[in-house]
This record gives structure tokens, sequence and C-alpha cells, in this order.
């Protein structure tokens, strides 16, 4: 299964949406950067897939409110991702 | 497990400059091998020895050496990229007839067979792109 | 790079530089044998767009670049179905001499073949 990492905001680019256009079943999807944006509780850019993650610090950092379906990881978890999925994606 | 990184963002410009050392750091923290880092497209800027940024500005030329030093990555420039914008060792300053050198201690100008070499030794590979 | 990657190439040319340097990647590792499996998706599908005459904002043509590929032994491309159907672009006005290309209805069964995806 693979992991596709996304760091664009989904207003602004169409990183997402290919992405989540080419995702398979049981692909996992990770939130960095302006990415980040999706993530919002309150994100306008509709519901992400089972299996999202969000990175933690950059969320913060732009003050947003991670929502509840969505997984919150720190660097460590993101490296344990990369291990764990192949092939690794990244959209931007 | 051993990791290879693609950088095609310079730093200063946008966060995927950042992104890229915080993960390699964590690759490394986590005790995986970190094998090589081609830096590509604007990413070659990373390899310029005269960033200056201010003090109290994130340093993303340190960091890189030091993570170099520690856990001998390899730190590759693409030449050909590098010689577009500008990021030339002293033989190629030579070479090319331009005025100054600038690439950096620890990092190496290599070839896209770097890349290649890359993708075939190692586990994983992660790019890191957009400004 | 070898048939274990995916170069996914996702940018249209000229307005970014990585559409060309995607390319001239994908034909370094071709050069030495490593070529990878090349997929075009989004953006990236109007690289195959013919009629590119780009002399006048000062670039080279990429389209040439692509009709290299055969000579380093790329003769097979992949292609979203979907991205040249978002942009209005019929499957006949994407052939590029000596490349038999591969039209993708499911860009994430493709994606799953590969050890390495390097995006450009």
């Amino acid at each position: 299964m693979a992991l596709h990492i996304v760091n664009r905001s989904p207003y602004r680019s169409s990183a997402l949406r290919d992405c989540l256009n080419t995702m398979a079943e049981g692909d996992a999807l990770l939130l960095i950067e302006d990415g980040v944006y999706a993530a919002s509780a309150s994100a306008q850019a509709g519901a992400m897939p089972a299996g999202t993650y969000c990175l933690g610090a950059d969320a913060d950092a732009r003050g947003v409110s991670v929502s509840d379906a969505i997984a919150r990881i720190d660097d460590a978890r993101w490296v344990a991702l990369c291990v764990e999925h192949t092939p690794v994606v990244s959209w931007f | 497990m051993k990791f290879s990184l693609v950088v095609y963002s310079a730093p200063h410009a946008g966060e995927a400059a950042a992104s890229a050392l915080r993960f390699a750091r964590a690759v490394v923290d986590q005790g995986h091998e970190l094998y090589r880092v081609f830096f590509y497209a604007d990413g070659v800027h990373h390899g310029s020895a005269l960033a200056a940024p201010p003090q109290d500005e994130q340093d993303l030329l340190t960091p890189w050496q030091e993570l170099r030093q520690a856990n001998d990555v390899d730190l590759v420039v693409c030449i050909a990229a590098a010689q577009r914008r500008g990021v030339l060792s002293h033989s190629e300053a030579e070479r090319l007839e331009r005025p100054a050198a600038n690439l950096a201690d620890g990092f190496e100008l290599g070839g896209l067979g770097q890349l290649a070499d890359a993708t075939a030794q190692s586990d994983r590979v992660v790019t890191f792109g957009g400004q | 790079m070898s048939t274990h990657t995916l170069a996914l190439c996702r940018q249209a040319p000229y307005g970014s530089a990585l559409a060309r340097e995607g390319l001239e990647a994908v034909l370094a590792a071709a050069a030495m044998d490593q070529a990878p499996d090349v997929l075009f998706l989004g953006d990236g599908v109007f690289q195959l767009t013919a009629d590119q005459a780009p002399q006048e904002i000062g670039q080279k043509s990429l389209y040439r670049n692509l009709q290299a590929l055969p000579m380093f032994g790329v003769e097979r491309i992949y292609v979203c179905r979907q991205s040249l159907a978002d942009r209005g672009i019929s499957t006949e006005s994407i052939a590029v001499p000596g490349i038999e290309v591969e039209l993708v209805t499911d860009p994430g069964a493709l994606l799953a073949r590969y050890q390495h995806v390097l995006s450009f």
C-alpha cells in the first residue's frame, strides 16, 4: 500500500485532488505544510479518506485545528509511515 | 531501512526545504540509514556556501553538513541543474570561466546517474518539492 | 532507475522547470539502461500536446525531449485518461512518434506496482 504526501493547500493547487483521484483502497494520506489546511475541522475541501494523517507541527504552525477523523502525527511517526508503506508518492 | 531523499526546493523559498531537513533528521534518529540526498532543480541552491540568512532565521546549510559528518550521508548536487543556477565547484568555475566558486563543504556535484543509483540502492525514496 | 521506479510527471511544460528537468532525469537514467516507467498525469499531460513552439518565450521545445525517449529505449508511456478528458485533450492528439501511449484509467493500481515513485 502506498503513502501519499500532499504539501499544497487544497484551495490553491490540484495536488490533493490529483492525489485523491489516484489513491487506491488501503493507501494512506499524509498532509504536510500547506496541505494541512485540508485537515482542518472546518475545511471545505471535503471529507478525507480513512487512513489520513496530518503533521502536527505544520498544523500548529498555522493555527489549524485538526479534525477528529484525522490522526495528528510527529516526525518520528512520519518516518514510520514511510517504512510501513511502499511506494511513497509526493504531490506538490 | 535505507532511505534516500530528493529535494527540488530552494532553501528559504518555501517550507519544503525545512521539511526535508526535519525528515532527514527523523530518519537518522529512528535508526535508519540515510544513504543519499539528491538536490535537483531549485534544490541545488542548498549547495551554495554564500547564503547568509539573518541570525534569527533558520540555517539550512550547517545542519546538512553536520548530518553528513555524523552519518556519512551523501549530499549530491545535480551538476547540470547547478550549472544553470550558478552553484559551482572550483574546478567547474574554472572550466566554465566563471569568476567565483560557491559549492559548500560537504556537498559534491554529481550527475543524474547518482539519482538513478539512489533509487536502485534505497528501500525508500522520498521527494520534497514545491516552492 | 529501472522498471521498479515510476516517474510521475505532473507539471505543464514551460511554466515549471521541473517538467524539463523531470524528462532530463528520465532520459539520463534511460541512457544508463535504467529507464523508469513514466506516467503523465494532471497538467503533465500538456507536455504531450503537439504544435509546441516555445521559441518566442526563449525556451527549447520540450516535445523534442519526448521524441528522444525511444532512442534511449523508452518506447511506452502511461497517460492518465481522466486527466486528458478533464482538459479536453483528445487521445489522438497526443501521439509521440515511436512511443506507444497506454491510457490508464486506474492510476492508483499502476502506482502500486512500483517500489519507488519519483514525482516531477
